[in-house]
């Protein structure tokens, strides 16, 4: 039976999608750039210029020189979501001149971001139901800090949704044919997106395994063949950790070339899993649909990556590597958790857990902890002897949503790990969070009116579920409208709000794009010509302030308060030293404007007298 | 269409209560917030009391540490303390205190604050309200007259640099501050130490085994001296083989004898200090680290008369 939702549900999801999408639109124009923003910016402009090449003269524009030099810039990142971003300013602005030029970037940021709440409530309606769905698809939405990353032409949101779009895809793959070659493709898409998504076959690999030995049971053809693929791909490990023995690890990368004893491994191996994987499709469907998405994502997985991001091709191997210690390696930057500038590990075991219920609002909060909770207990009854066993316990495909709603949290936590940045690096776990507290809330709402109908007989008994679903996303509703557009200084009421958050000694912003906050006061009152020192602001960030009309042109970049006339200083506990040199460079102690958010001072601004 | 059927109707009934309780509290608590910021008319009203009724040598300190807001309307020249940890600073060139607060902020405990900032402090009258905020004045009995200030003394110091192959150089005086070889410099300003602003005398060491030496002539003598040193910012936390310690001397300048030293390892955040009985005439601060990499200090050096009556 198919996994596919029907005509109603689909039709939601359009609705959904149509609607997220328009929404993000119609937000984005106040929304600032954190501080990468305009570095994909800059790339995407440097993807098309690429590609005018590509188009003038293909010979050259593939040689490895030039695809070297072209993507040379930010190559800590792969191209996929800048090709997407480039090619829609091109279109979008470039071209045609119909928005203005971050919204041109922004637009595939939309498009993904929006897809996260089409596929919750398409996959939500056939698990739990179609309140459920939509209770998930609109509490994603609803929590300030997704619905800010929603709008940004970076990777978080687009690595969040094609993380869940994979595991849609894997799921569905189960019962529905072809979805095993979506299931690939869209991880591809996930690997040139981020590097998060590399961790997704792990995720998945027992529900693999699981799949596979339930589905070969007492079909000794399929179960030989599965065999033989677990073999082959034992082999290659051992062919691999011999070469690795006797090249040492780095050497075996080093003279990893195109003709190579490596290269022998990888293309018997892949040969081997694909003559495998067709003879087990003749042999058994049922098998084949177990590990074919695992298949589809080991081959589409680096075959897409490899073919949308040129800065590979000529040195995949060698380059792959310098981007995977580029990130195993990363600098830790300052974070304030708790009263406490976490700079360095090991950091605390707890951190990404009380963040994330300091951030989320209490009334998402609720339902998606005890969801996850429920679906634990539910788990662990499903392993449970016999007559232990209690009623409602958790499907495999249950497990499925509730493994991928810790994998990203946990991977976070360990100690070792960047804690900077605050929820965006765990983003790929919050739709599945939301998707079990989906669940919850219909349960919930449904028990609930079953217990109110006699009471109150006026009410119908259907009633009960919208209402709570509505009174629970209202207060997440109107935090995230407040705090619009400076979602990363959102804190949920846990926390005591913003203003909570502060005296809790917590961070109180991203970098560089709450600055929108006070843009209106410096065009208003900076000096024609004035050298305007945004704190944390790069040059990029300032020139597309001035491109998209959000700064005047007039003022000019300063270096920092001594060559100022007006300095905005972002309150950071790591930066104080910074607003102390303005107060030096300045002579004065006393801010002339600022965004205060609750009471919370966010960005200082300061006018040389 | 597959609905979750509860293991547990009755439970299930409770969680969607629950679920109630929490969405309400939420609406509650975000109706109940803005109710306790303050707002133009309460702004306008602290400045007023503070500009009527502040003395010179007054302060205005915040609770909680981060409603730094206040910075923009209240009467300037009034010196205002606003950072976090501010609750501990015993203030001591303030002999009045403003405490200016707003208790009905999330997470505002007044018990830790009034543990760290009222011993040594007496009320002086009421505490005002003033819509959301509450303005409190206190005698510090932790204040100190400032007799000797090195930073806003340096400006009749003279600074040199002694390095064992060149002897001694004198620093250039360059503005407010001293130019010297080899890269090092001394100058007052403000700077950052462990989250708070501080006006310090800020030197940048040669490095190697070569000292700034920095020398003040015409202390009061007889009065107690505080000799602190720290690393700013966030060179202070930093740690590790490649950075050495700083040293930091005090001498009485007029017959060489070494009154304290301080030394500021690596990793070490905050002031260190030392106390000197009694102060001479004439006062040198010496300062080296052999990698001067990241050893930018901040010094402070005062001669404190005794506290006043009724402290």
């Amino acid at each position: 039976m198919s996994r596919g939702p029907d005509r109603i549900d689909r039709r939601i999801a359009l609705g959904l999608f149509l609607g997220g999408f328009a929404l993000l639109w119609a937000t984005e124009a106040a929304v600032g750039f954190v501080r990468d923003e305009s570095v994909y910016f800059a790339a995407a402009e440097q993807v098309v210029r690429w590609l005018r090449l590509l188009l003038q003269a293909p010979g050259r524009a593939v040689s490895d020189p030039v695809t070297t030099q072209a993507f040379d810039f930010n190559h800590e990142h792969p191209l996929g979501m800048k090709l997407l971003f480039g090619l829609s300013w091109q279109l979008l602005h470039q071209a045609s001149g119909w928005v203005r030029p971050a919204a041109a970037f922004r637009i595939p940021a939309f498009v993904l971001a929006a897809s996260i709440p089409a596929v919750l409530h398409a996959w939500g309606s056939v698990l739990y139901g179609r309140r459920a769905g939509l209770f998930a698809a609109l509490c994603f939405l609803a929590v300030p800090r997704h619905f800010f990353h929603a709008h940004l032409a970076c990777f978080d949101m687009p690595v969040a949704a094609l993380w869940l779009l994979v595991v849609y895809a894997f799921w569905r793959a189960e019962t529905d044919p072809r979805w095993w070659l979506w299931t690939g493709l869209l991880f591809g898409a996930a690997v040139a997106t981020k590097h998060n998504a590399l961790f997704l076959p792990a995720v998945l690999l027992p529900f693999t395994v699981h799949r596979a030995l339930q589905a070969s049971a007492g079909k000794p053809a399929a179960r030989s063949l599965l065999e033989q693929l677990v073999a082959a791909l034992a082999l290659a490990a051992a062919l691999f950790a011999v070469l690795a023995l006797l090249l040492t690890p780095a050497g075996l990368l080093r003279g990893w070339a195109f003709l190579s004893p490596p290269t022998a491994v990888v293309g018997l191996l892949g040969g081997a899993l694909c003559a495998l994987a067709v003879r087990l499709r003749a042999t058994d469907e049922g098998t084949f649909r177990a590990v074919a998405p695992l298949l589809a994502m080991v081959f589409f997985g680096p075959a897409v990556l490899y073919l949308v991001w040129p800065w590979l091709w000529y040195h995949p191997v060698d380059r792959f590597a310098a981007y995977l210690e580029f990130h195993a390696t990363h600098v830790h930057y300052a974070w304030m958790y708790l009263g406490h500038l976490l700079r360095e590990p090991p950091f605390p075991l707890d951190y990404v857990f009380v963040v994330t219920a300091l951030t989320l609002p209490i009334s998402l909060l609720a339902p998606m902890a005890t969801g996850l909770s429920s679906l634990g207990g539910r788990a662990a009854a499903a392993v449970l002897p016999g007559r232990w066993r209690r009623p409602g316990a958790a499907s495999a495909s249950e497990v499925l949503v509730g493994v991928n709603a810790l994998a990203s949290i946990l991977l976070i936590s360990l100690p070792d790990v960047p804690h900077f940045g605050g929820v965006k690096h765990w983003l790929p776990s919050m739709p599945f969070l939301a998707l079990l507290a989906g669940r919850q809330v219909q349960l919930a709402g449904d028990a609930l009116g079953a217990w109110l109908a006699p009471r109150l007989g006026r009410l119908p008994q259907a009633a009960v579920t919208p209402l709570l679903a509505a009174v629970l996303l209202l207060p997440a509703v109107t935090l995230t409208a407040h705090v619009h557009p400076y979602g990363t200084s959102a804190y949920g009421e846990l926390a005591g709000g913003i203003p909570g958050a502060a005296s809790l000694g917590m961070q109180r912003q991203y970098w560089s794009n709450n600055v929108t906050g006070v843009l209106g006061w410096i065009n208003q009152h900076a000096p024609r010509g004035a050298r305007l020192w945004l704190h944390e602001v790069n040059g990029l960030s300032f020139r597309d302030y001035q491109r998209n009309g959000m700064l005047r042109p007039d003022v000019q970049p300063a270096n920092g308060p001594l060559d100022a006339d007006v300095a905005a200083v972002q309150y950071h506990q790591e930066f104080r030293e910074q607003e102390v040199a303005v107060w030096q460079a300045f002579g004065t102690t006393r801010p002339v404007a600022g965004l205060y958010i609750d009471e919370t001072p966010q960005v200082v601004v300061y006018q040389r007298p | 269409m597959p609905s979750p059927e509860p293991a547990f109707p009755r439970l299930a009934a409770i969680q969607g209560a629950g679920f109630l309780a929490v969405a309400l509290f939420a609406l509650g608590f975000q109706l109940w917030l803005p109710r306790v910021l303050p707002g133009p008319a309460d702004d306008r009203a602290v400045a007023e009391v503070l500009a009527r009724e502040a003395q010179p040598g007054d302060v205005v300190l915040l609770h909680p540490w981060w409603t730094e807001r206040a910075r923009l309307f209240l009467p300037p020249g009034l010196p205002i303390i606003g950072y976090f940890g501010d609750e501990g600073d015993s203030l001591l060139e303030h002999p009045r205190i403003w405490v200016l607060s707003q208790p009905r902020l999330p997470f505002t405990p007044e018990s830790s604050f009034s543990r760290a900032f009222l011993p040594g402090r007496t009320p002086l009258g009421a505490e005002r309200r003033l819509g959301p905020y509450r303005l409190g004045l206190y005698r510090n009995g932790r204040a100190r007259p400032v007799r000797f200030s090195a930073a806003e003394a340096l400006g009749n110091a003279s600074a040199s640099v002694d390095a064992p192959d060149q002897g001694r150089v004198a620093c250039v005086r360059e503005g407010a501050g001293f130019r010297c070889p080899g890269g090092a410099r001394v100058e007052a300003s403000l700077h950052e130490v462990l989250y708070q602003p501080t006006r310090c005398l800020f030197v940048l060491p040669p490095g190697g085994p070569g000292s700034v030496e920095v020398t003040f002539h015409g202390v009061p003598p007889g009065e107690a001296l505080r000799f602190e040193a720290a690393i700013v910012w966030e060179h202070a936390w930093k740690h590790g083989p490649h950075l050495t310690p700083l040293n930091a001397e005090l001498f009485d300048a007029g017959t060489g004898a070494r009154l304290a030293t301080l030394v500021v390892e690596p990793g070490t955040e905050g002031f260190v200090a030392a106390d000197v009985e009694r102060a001479p005439e004439s006062l040198r601060i010496r300062v080296q680290s052999n990698n001067a990499g990241e050893r930018e200090t901040c010094l402070r050096l005062r001669a404190l008369g005794h506290r006043e009556e009724g402290g």
